[in-house]
């Protein structure tokens, strides 16, 4: 596949160019795939590996001429959750940052947008994480909010 | 109500019978869509089922309509809006509720983002059970809706300005996804 030919590395999946890289490696295979058809970024993706104790940041790119599908991945380490942000290389890539940011806490430096994006008012951990109990918090939250019972003797 | 006695209370009941007799026939709702249910509101409005003909149509704004239809699930942020929606209302004013994400979550019952029970944050009239509810169980609902009304017991809209104090801090709870000091406690007990 052609971005495997023009990165050296990587295997092919399912018909997709599965390419695992180093944190500090992925900036140029970004601008290298852009300048050789992978003009479309498609999405960025993250994993929560809880027991590796790592997350995994995946660049969707495509390529139209090729029909080619370039699946970048990186780790970077859970505890410490920060990676250089990559938005100066294509814009869209703020709007995933901004997401990811908001849903697994992973802070993407030089991205000036970080706020608030889906949730409104959100105090706890974010959700996303594997280690986000969602049934507990659900019986904390919402259980635990009484239903209003009409006083049978007052009537309305 | 208590405002008139003896005999002018009585003529205040049947006239305020025959209002509620005459409203019931025309029903306008809130053309609010939330979840997977405003789907099945198109062909209920349109020719095949025609909710026309039992006089209840779309409104544009929530002032100027009867009933507020909760088409499927909602997330806090969605209630907020639904509630500012509800509020703007003028009474009388009827809620319905579709489906089983508002009777108690339904599949998104373990959900970080979505309330579970409607009934807490505003008052609901009429539930349609139901994942989603056909175009037959909406007429249905709205049918059953006017019989609440002609016999005077869809008075949701009363109790939740009897009990506000009470639904206010209940949403207030959601808003901030509030938890509680003793649930907390509850926690470290387990651990």
């Amino acid at each position: 596949m052609k971005s495997i030919e023009l990165l050296g590395k990587g295997e092919e999946m399912y018909g997709r160019a599965y390419i695992k890289l180093n944190v500090n490696e992925l900036e140029e295979a970004i601008k290298k795939l852009k300048e050789n058809g992978f003009t479309h970024f498609v999405m960025l993706s993250c994993i929560d590996w809880l027991d590796k104790g790592k997350f995994e940041l995946v660049y969707h790119m495509w390529n139209y001429e090729e029909k080619e599908h370039a699946m970048l991945s990186i780790d970077i380490d859970r505890n410490n959750a920060v990676m250089k942000s990559m938005s100066h290389l294509f814009p869209q890539i703020e709007t995933y940052e901004r997401e990811i940011h908001e849903m697994y806490g992973i802070k993407f430096d030089g991205n000036t947008r970080l706020t608030p994006f889906l949730l409104e008012n959100w105090p706890h951990a974010p959700p996303m994480r594997k280690d986000f109990n969602s049934e507990k918090f659900v019986k904390q939250v919402y259980e635990s909010i009484p239903f209003i019972e009409e006083d049978e003797n007052e009537g309305i | 109500m208590g405002i008139y006695h003896g005999d002018k209370m009585m003529r205040y009941e049947e006239w305020s019978k025959l209002a509620r007799k005459a409203s019931k026939k025309s029903l306008w709702m809130v053309h609010f869509c939330t979840g997977c249910g405003a789907v099945e509101m198109p062909p209920v409005m349109t020719s095949r089922y025609d909710m026309e003909r039992f006089g209840i149509v779309p409104m544009a704004t929530p002032r100027q309509a009867d009933v507020l239809l909760i088409t499927g699930y909602l997330t806090v942020k969605t209630l907020r809006r639904v509630i500012r929606v509800y509020e703007q209302m003028q009474s009388p004013k009827y809620v319905i509720a579709f489906g089983s994400c508002a009777i108690n979550g339904g599949m998104y019952w373990d959900s970080y983002n979505t309330i579970k029970h409607l009934e807490k944050y505003i008052p609901v009239d009429v539930y349609i059970a139901g994942c989603m509810p056909r175009p037959e169980g909406i007429i249905n609902a709205f049918i059953k809706l006017m019989e609440l009304i002609d016999e005077g017991k869809a008075r949701g809209w009363e109790k939740y300005q009897k009990y506000y104090d009470k639904y206010k801090e209940n949403q207030r709870r959601a808003f901030n996804f509030e938890i509680k000091e003793e649930q907390k406690e509850e926690e470290n007990e387990e651990h």
